[in-house]
């Protein structure tokens, strides 16, 4: 008997943290898609320039490129 | 308390009595548990309701005027041979050359990834070293995994020196280490562990400064948000929840439960609005953190195989994902496409990481190797 009181307060104290955590996340203001997505979008065509793998930069500033070998003159 | 039988007539009443108030207490905690189930219920409702009422048009929709991204040519520059068995983590230096990698070899390595020279190889004391992170200063590595231990090593300027002597064991977790990474300093470790929960330390102390539950099952993967966005980090795992945390309050702000299996990956947008994710139901998902929902899936049906790892490039605007079928394959994150595939590996793919200035991917993989490639400049 005693045993299964146990459990029961058990259950009792996991879905009273899960009710208060389901408050926590319901309480949390959200926007709409329209306006969030369009700052993803901002974000991207601002930093794109700036982006190395999307734009290539130049052979000679990029130190992972094969060095040729010197030519001794 | 243990009743006394007695035969007499007062002592069975009372014990009659006792029983019917246990009886009784038990109906009024199953009243509560009933009512507190139903309350779960409708919040879990009003959630999705709320959450459907923003979802107003399609990230690509948004998107559809962005001119399309040319094709990529990433070719490997460096595969760095050493590990004599699976790598499965790697992370860069701030320094943009040095990388750090552990295995199940049980060995972590710092090589200089433009000469290729390996500058450390620490042997743990334990194989299967799951977790590995440089930290911000350069001048320390962490590292984890089945020792259930994430351990801090500083490296020394002397090659000749055994790092692996002066390693501090600062994450202590009751299963292995799936994650670590230093916050904003040296003197701060997140780790997250096969015992779902994560947690923040002190490096010096080794004394636990927060600790995060709510996963209910393995965590697999953890990120920080990038440093401007503030004191927040997101992690996912077996149970296929993407949890996003405060790191002052401990409290679990945001759960994402869309995925279908397994989350081996999960990873901030630059911007540190939104993350994406990677999974065993061989899909990478992107949650925007503000709309508080996922905006976009990437997947195609020829792609079967789980995807174990995700990275965003520089701008936002490229996804590399590394599956388990030894493929990269490189998302347009705005359009929610496919742009091209990465070959090279010869088993699974563990971990892609962009290098700080965003020249370079690095790979890690079963393999036993690590590649890193970048892509041809264009005329």
């Amino acid at each position: 008997m005693s045993g299964k009181m146990c459990s029961s307060s058990n259950s009792i104290i996991q879905a009273q943290k899960l009710v208060d955590q389901l408050r926590v996340e319901a309480n949390m203001e959200r926007f709409k898609i329209s306006l969030t997505a369009a700052d993803l979008v901002q974000y991207c065509q601002e930093h794109r320039r700036s982006d190395p793998l999307l734009t290539g930069i130049a052979a000679s500033s990029n130190p992972f490129k094969d060095k040729k070998t010197c030519v001794l003159l | 308390m243990w009743p006394v039988w007695s035969q007499t007539n007062q002592t069975s009443n009372r014990l009659c009595s006792c029983f019917l108030k246990m009886a009784c207490q038990g109906l009024q905690k199953g009243e509560t548990l009933a009512t507190l189930k139903k309350e779960c219920e409708s919040l879990k409702k009003k959630l999705e309701e709320d959450r459907g009422k923003l979802n107003d048009v399609e990230l690509h929709q948004v998107a559809e005027k962005v001119e399309v991204v040319g094709a990529l040519s990433i070719k490997t520059r460096r595969v760095l041979k050493g590990h004599t068995n699976k790598v499965l983590c790697m992370d860069w230096c701030k320094d943009k050359r040095r990388l750090v990698s552990s295995s199940q070899d049980g060995k972590v390595i710092v090589w200089d990834g433009f000469t290729l020279n390996k500058e450390h190889g620490m042997s743990m004391p334990t194989t299967w070293v799951m977790a590995c992170a440089y930290a911000p200063s350069g001048c320390a590595v962490a590292c984890g995994g089945l020792d259930n231990k994430c351990s801090v090593i500083p490296l020394s300027l002397d090659s000749n020196e055994n790092c692996a002597a002066k390693k501090k064991t600062v994450a202590m977790h009751t299963n292995y280490i799936s994650g670590c990474t230093f916050t904003n300093s040296d003197m701060q470790l997140l780790s997250c562990s096969g015992d779902g929960t994560s947690a923040l330390w002190d490096v010096e102390s080794g004394q636990l400064l927060q600790s995060f539950h709510g996963h209910t099952s393995d965590i697999l993967s953890l990120d920080l948000a990038p440093s401007e966005t503030g004191n927040t980090f997101v992690t996912g795992g077996c149970d296929k929840k993407a949890n996003v945390w405060d790191m002052r309050s401990g409290q679990n702000i945001q759960s994402f439960e869309c995925h279908e299996s397994d989350i081996n990956c999960v990873k901030y947008y630059p911007s540190g609005d939104a993350f994406a994710s990677a999974s065993d139901d061989a899909t990478c998902r992107f949650f925007d953190l503000r709309a508080d929902r996922e905006v976009a899936v990437f997947q195609k049906d020829s792609i079967v195989f789980g995807a174990s790892t995700v990275d965003f490039s520089l701008s936002g605007r490229l996804l590399f994902a590394g599956y388990n079928d030894y493929t990269i394959n490189v998302w347009d994150v705005l359009k929610g496409t496919r742009i091209s595939m990465m070959f090279g590996h010869e088993n699974r793919v563990s971990r892609v990481r962009l290098s700080p200035d965003g020249t370079a991917l690095c790979s890690a993989s079963w393999d036993n190797t690590l590649r890193v490639s970048r892509s041809f400049p264009h005329e």
